[in-house]
């Protein structure tokens, strides 16, 4: 079947999903009222709380949300075939993501533009607060290690990728300089930067970089293992440079290489009429982990992912215009998001190879699936863009250059994010040193997704990475159920039926439960004792999660019964809590900003 | 036709295309720290003054937007039909395009009338004044 066919059939899907799935959502289950004062009125001042044209907010959003995470969990969630994994980004995206990105942006709304980890603490309980932030650590723990895995995996198979991605730091620091100092046009030096780091490709295939001598003077078996360590060391000291002198900048060439990355993709996929090789549902060797549940944990972006609340709630929420607007930004968003994913999808199944014993020999098991799942999705890319006239071996590097940027800054923004939240559990727990020694904090942030990285199934890099994956999507699912149940709180709260958000949330906490179950009894029969314990926190993460859902759902539950349900004044807050909330304002944006806004 | 006033200016956040969990914010942020992005919280106070003085100058029908310079995915399409309405071409185009992506700028209705080193607010109000009810102008109400 050609790809296209289904490019054209999930772009329906997604359609009919966002016409009538949504307008049921803005109608029956979150009640968008256009006369409602959005936090971006009600505390307007041309500073954070800006009414903004909802077209507008959909190009923050979406190029805030999209990235390299809906890549990589597809593009090894085909080893089960193209079907499985196509149906949960689908029903997915428009069943659980849109829900989520959506309800999340209508909740901080209603709660005066406040963020997920303060939501939660306002809707549930004040324990929640502290499960976020866990939720947080190990996320981003998990995200660090498997980026760290995927950047040096694709380093080890296209060393010609090395030389441009080492030039593209000094290339966005100049950028950086020449727009800080000059405040002139951002677009044509970063075009010229964008131009310029593809120019370096045929430099790159000349002078490819290998550390496999250092690998083997080290003895390390694993060449991967040496970028690894490579990678944190340089994330070290990234983490702790001005965001302006290289992540910023980079965000700029970042941008142009995600929309030039998704033109390749659908223009390539259009002309080449390329036609999925890979079956529909794989007759996975025996022994492989069920699609019921590890599919659901291997793809979280892309079909729904708990970090869209925090950017939802984050910032997009100060912006609204209007309440109705919530529902074309925030479930565009989640849209926006699976679109890539049927992308990478496509790209591994349609695109990487051109008969079904080639695509066999990629996929023969869920080890070499994962381990290779990455490199697949490049190859895929390459045939893509190799359809439009670019040159294979040239598109290789192209493909692999863009996932690196994408998954280094990543790493670069994990590591620093983690510093954070380390810093923060300092300052609850009342360990001093580890709030306020900036090295310590970094140590620990560094150190603790090095060792998930390089430990766990002796540095084999396919029982490594699906493994670390599916813990990372298990996280991430665990962050979106903590979201799924404030939203549901507050529907129920408001006296609507919360069926539409209980049933993903339901799922996906059955799901990561399943997963986490099997998982553990997997490590300890293998005797893996890094895995098995950190299984373990999770799992009990995810029990205290259903606890606090379930304990906060029967309140609220309670509540209408009694009719003691939170209305909400025009302003934008809620009656019962608006000292809370000033409180929270105040708190969370400080002494000036609080002055300015009065 | 509506007027539309677009302020240009950075947000305190990432916009990086590396994903919803590669992704900094700056005050008031679940990700990140306030002084991750001083210098963009500079521009935000600076322009915040120039939005509220044009607030209180400019007529509630003429619609105001801030814009990130990094959400090209918007500002490059609106800055080219706008300026191919008003009949510009080739290297001139190019050139509104180039000043309308500035790290800060003020558009008014497709033309770029200030970017770079903004002025002060007063000076921002004339000129938006003087491109909407023209040179004479000194209130837009």
């Amino acid at each position: 079947m050609p790809a296209i066919v289904i490019a054209a059939a999930v772009a329906s899907a997604f359609f009919l999903g966002y016409r009538f799935y949504s307008s049921y959502l803005a109608r029956k289950v979150y009640a968008l009222d256009p006369a409602f004062v959005t936090p971006a009125h009600s505390m307007e001042d041309g500073v954070d709380y800006v009414p903004t044209n909802k077209h507008v907010l959909f190009g923050h959003h979406f190029t805030s949300v999209a990235g390299a995470a809906p890549i990589v969990g597809p593009a090894i969630g085909v080893f089960w075939g193209w079907g499985p994994a196509l149906a949960w980004v689908v029903i997915g995206t428009i069943f659980a993501a849109g829900v989520h990105d959506f309800g999340s942006l209508v909740v901080s709304v209603r709660h005066r533009a406040q963020n997920i980890g303060s939501l939660a603490s306002t809707v549930i309980n004040r324990r929640s607060r502290t499960l976020f932030l866990v939720l947080i650590f190990f996320l981003l723990t998990l995200v660090n290690a498997v980026f760290a895995v995927v950047i040096g995996n694709l380093f080890v198979a296209n060393p010609a990728a090395v030389l441009p991605i080492l030039l593209e730091i000094p290339l966005a620091i100049f950028i950086g300089q020449y727009i800080y100092r000059t405040k002139s046009s951002a677009l044509l030096p970063s075009i010229v930067g964008v131009l310029l780091l593809y120019a370096t490709i045929p430099l790159g295939q000349q002078f490819p970089i290998e550390v496999t001598g250092i690998a083997d003077a080290l003895g390390v078996d694993q060449v991967r293992n040496v970028w690894v360590v490579l990678l944190f060391v340089y994330t070290f000291f990234a983490a702790r440079i001005p965001v302006w002198v290289l992540l910023q900048p980079r965000d700029y060439i970042n941008s142009h290489q995600l929309f030039i990355a998704l033109g390749v993709i659908f223009a390539g996929l259009a002309v080449g009429m390329n036609t999925l090789v890979a079956p529909a549902v794989n007759d996975v060797p025996e022994g492989s982990p069920s699609f019921f549940p590890f599919l659901f944990i291997t793809i979280a972006c892309g079909a729904i992912s708990g970090f869209h609340s925090l950017v939802s709630s984050g910032t997009t929420s100060k912006q609204l215009d209007k309440e109705t607007d919530a529902r074309y930004v925030g479930y565009m968003g989640a849209v926006g998001e699976g679109s890539l994913a049927v992308g990478a999808i496509l790209a591994c199944t349609a695109g990487v190879v051109a008969s079904r014993a080639d695509w066999d020999a990629l996929y023969p098991d869920f080890s070499t699936a994962s381990g290779g799942a990455v490199g697949n999705f490049v190859n895929g890319v390459a045939s893509f863009a190799n359809n439009i006239g670019i040159p294979f071996d040239w598109a290789v590097i192209f493909a692999a250059i863009v996932v690196i940027s994408f998954a280094a800054t990543t790493m670069d923004t994990g590591v620093r994010l983690q510093r954070y939240v380390i810093q923060e559990i300092g300052v609850i727990t009342g360990i001093k040193p580890l709030a306020r020694n900036l090295t310590l904090a970094t140590t620990i942030a560094v150190v603790g997704p090095l060792a998930m990285a390089l430990l766990p199934g002796g540095g084999e890099a396919g029982y490594t990475f699906g493994v670390l994956w599916q813990l990372f999507g298990t996280t991430n699912q665990l962050t979106a159920g903590l979201a799924l149940a404030v939203i549901a709180v507050w529907v129920t709260q408001q006296g609507r039926n919360p069926l539409a958000v209980l049933v993903p949330l339901v799922f996906l906490l059955a799901m990561t439960t399943w997963a986490l179950v099997l998982n553990l009894r997997n490590f300890i029969q293998q005797e893996q004792w890094v895995l098995a314990p950190l299984d373990l926190v999770i799992f009990v993460i995810a029990l205290w999660l259903i606890v606090e859902a379930a304990l906060a759902l029967r309140k609220a539950f309670a509540a209408r019964r009694d009719g003691s349900v939170d209305d909400v004044t025009p302003d934008g807050a809620t009656e019962d809590s608006s000292a809370v909330h000033d409180a929270n304002v105040a708190r969370d944006v400080g002494p000036d900003s609080a002055e300015r806004r009065t | 036709m509506a007027h539309q006033v677009v302020l240009v200016r950075p947000w305190d956040q990432q916009m990086s295309g590396s994903g919803c969990c590669g992704r900094l914010g700056g005050l008031g942020n679940e990700l990140g720290n306030e002084e991750d992005f001083a210098p963009q919280r500079c521009d935000m106070e600076s322009m915040g003054v120039v939005y509220r003085a044009l607030r209180e100058a400019l007529s509630p029908d003429v619609e105001m937007t801030v814009v990130d310079p990094r959400n090209t995915a918007w500002l490059v399409p609106f800055l080219l039909r706008k300026g191919w309405a008003r009949g510009l071409r080739g290297r001139t185009l190019l050139r509104e395009v180039g000043r309308g992506t500035s790290t800060t700028a003020v558009v008014v209705d497709g033309r770029t009338v200030a970017w770079g080193q903004l002025p002060g607010s007063g000076i921002i109000v004339d000129l938006v004044l003087a491109e909407l009810y023209g040179p004479n102008c000194s209130k837009g109400l």
